[in-house]
């Protein structure tokens, strides 16, 4: 068992460093992201100072919402590397690999949030006061139960990272295109850009029904210490439950249907 | 035998080199429009699924402000339909760029960094005229140039703007200027890539990607240093937010509508300055990294 782990931290450990050798531009994406979350806090700022709370968030909330959305960003919307090795071809060297082909990428994901959190996140939430955002959680015990959230979160975003690369295989639908949508969907559908209740109260309730609150808005209100943790919890769990079991059902189904030659 | 819209364009006649650069640009975007059409009609499920995919992606960008500002009734001071104004703007200028600058003319240091620039080097053109035609989608690339015009027009229907030919010509040219600013700020950065081509290979793509997530913010509660820098180094301000309130009047100063433009030509003059610098290493060092991938051939 140990020794399993220790694989899985390796390809985890290479994804890490394998950051810094491979472009030493990617300090950009990080640029993009705190002037995404400067701009947000702004925003907050323009539209909520002097308001009444609006679904019991007040402003000082919803910045630390905002705050902790981008700190926690790759977690709250977890990809894997799938997409980039159907396009690449590597996914066929990945099978070869005496190792479990989930593991092997939530492993490579695992890794670069690692280094995420050194360069981004921790630096963005020491940051905080300069931004004028209180940046703790709502209680001590909103702290551990957001920690468990964010981890049922990322369960559900990885499963769903499955199924959309099991259903890229089976449908043969174009990879840049499906990642598109996706990518767009998850944004809007999240509340990890805005939080669902600060949207017109109708398309809030029917987004946060979706799996993908269950990746961001779930967390990040137990976090706030708002909505009701226990219904919040059960959700996600319910959706892990359903998608894990499809995932693995849908990548049986299409494991031999996969071609690959390489991008 | 299939039809080949490459064969069955005619080479251009001497005259029409003659007619100047304009006529050349015309010709081949006609050609170009050609090609595109037969990409479409070649594989008709994938190229819907790319139209519906740039629609859905393109209106998902904009649809969370849009539900923001129903929310709260407009943004600071902006009012629902002065939001739903910029939004269709931005849209439209992410449209135009999308229809004529596709196949990596936009996300300009992929060619560089892939090497695959030789294949615009080695035409007997002008690349100026090469990299203004080449990317030219308008049956494939232009499913985001539509959702734009249609918030433009539910905006300027609902908001009873006064239309003037004199109002007219200051949007042409600043919506220009906005698609001119986007390009330059691609190029400008894309042109590491000559310096750098594998880690520089994805930063047009980077730059434009920062440029299209706080397009459709309103900046006006920014801190005027953040501001002065979103105007400037990163030209956010200038995609949608500073020529909409120049247009819609919320911004009254007489020289509000000039701003975007005399950004997009200092953008522009700075780009020109350091890809044309690029291209001076390029001619000494070459592409190692040689890759035929993503140019159509």
């Amino acid at each position: 068992m140990i020794g399993d782990l220790a694989k899985y931290w390796k390809t985890a450990a290479m994804a890490a460093t394998g950051y810094l050798g491979d472009s030493p531009l990617f300090v950009i994406d990080y640029l993009v992201r705190l002037l995404r979350v400067i701009v947000l806090l702004a925003i907050w700022r323009l539209l909520l100072v002097g308001r009444a709370p609006i679904e019991g968030l007040t402003l000082p909330v919803v910045l630390t919402y905002t705050l902790i959305a981008e700190v926690f960003g790759p977690q709250l919307s977890p990809r894997t590397n799938l997409e980039g090795a159907f396009w690449e071809g590597s996914i066929v060297g990945r099978m070869l690999q005496p190792l479990n082909l989930f593991a092997q990428f939530t492993a490579e994901a695992a890794g670069k949030w690692l280094f995420e959190l050194c360069v981004f996140s921790v630096p963005l939430l020491l940051l905080a006061p300069l931004l004028g955002v209180q940046p703790l959680p709502a209680s001590v015990p909103a702290a551990g139960l957001f920690v468990l959230s964010l981890l049922l979160g990322i369960s559900v975003g990885l499963a769903l990272d499955f199924v959309f690369g099991a259903l890229l295989v089976l449908l043969q639908l174009p990879l840049w295109a499906i990642s598109q949508i996706r990518n767009a969907l998850t944004t809007l559908l999240s509340g990890a850009l805005l939080p669902l209740a600060l949207l017109p109260p109708a398309v809030g309730a029917l987004f946060a029904w979706l799996p993908f609150a269950s990746m961001a808005s779930a967390p990040l209100q137990i976090y706030i210490g708002k909505g009701h943790t226990l219904a919040l919890l059960a959700l996600q769990i319910g959706w892990s439950l359903a998608l894990w079991p499809l995932a693995h059902w849908l990548w049986q189904l299409g494991r031999e249907r996969m071609v690959s030659y390489g991008g | 035998m299939v039809d080949n819209p490459i064969v069955d364009t005619p080479t251009p006649s001497v005259s029409a080199i003659r007619g100047g650069m304009l006529g050349r640009i015309l010709h081949l975007w006609r050609m170009y429009a050609a090609l595109d059409l037969a990409f479409i009609v070649a594989d008709l499920k994938l190229a819907c699924l790319y139209i519906v995919a740039d629609t859905i992606s393109s209106v998902a960008l904009v649809t969370g402000m849009l539900l923001l500002s129903e929310r709260f009734a407009g943004i600071g001071p902006w009012s629902q339909l002065q939001v739903i104004f910029m939004l269709g703007y931005a849209t439209t200028v992410s449209g135009v760029l999308n229809t004529f600058f596709g196949y990596n003319v936009l996300m300009i240091s992929r060619r560089i960094g892939r090497g695959q620039l030789d294949h615009t080097l080695v035409q007997p053109q002008p690349i100026l005229v090469s990299l203004l035609t080449e990317g030219f989608t308008p049956f494939s690339g232009s499913a985001t140039l539509f959702p734009g015009i249609g918030l433009l027009i539910w905006a300027i229907t609902g908001l009873a703007l006064p239309i003037t030919a004199g109002w007219l010509a200051l949007f042409v040219i600043n919506i220009l200027s906005s698609i001119a600013s986007v390009l330059a700020f691609s190029f400008l950065w894309g042109s590491l890539a000559f310096w750098a081509p594998r880690a520089a290979e994805e930063i047009s793509s980077s730059a434009t990607q920062l440029l299209d997530q706080l397009k459709s913010f309103p900046l006006d509660g920014l801190a005027p240093l953040l501001l002065g820098g979103l105007m400037t180094v990163v030209p956010v301000g200038v995609v949608a937010w500073s020529p909409c309130r120049s247009l819609l009047g919320i911004d009254q100063a007489p020289y509000a509508s000039w701003i975007t433009p005399l950004i997009a030509v200092l953008m522009s003059l700075i780009a020109i300055f350091v890809f044309r610098k690029g291209m001076h290493n390029y001619e000494r060092t070459g592409s190692q990294r040689y890759s035929s991938l993503g140019h159509r051939g």
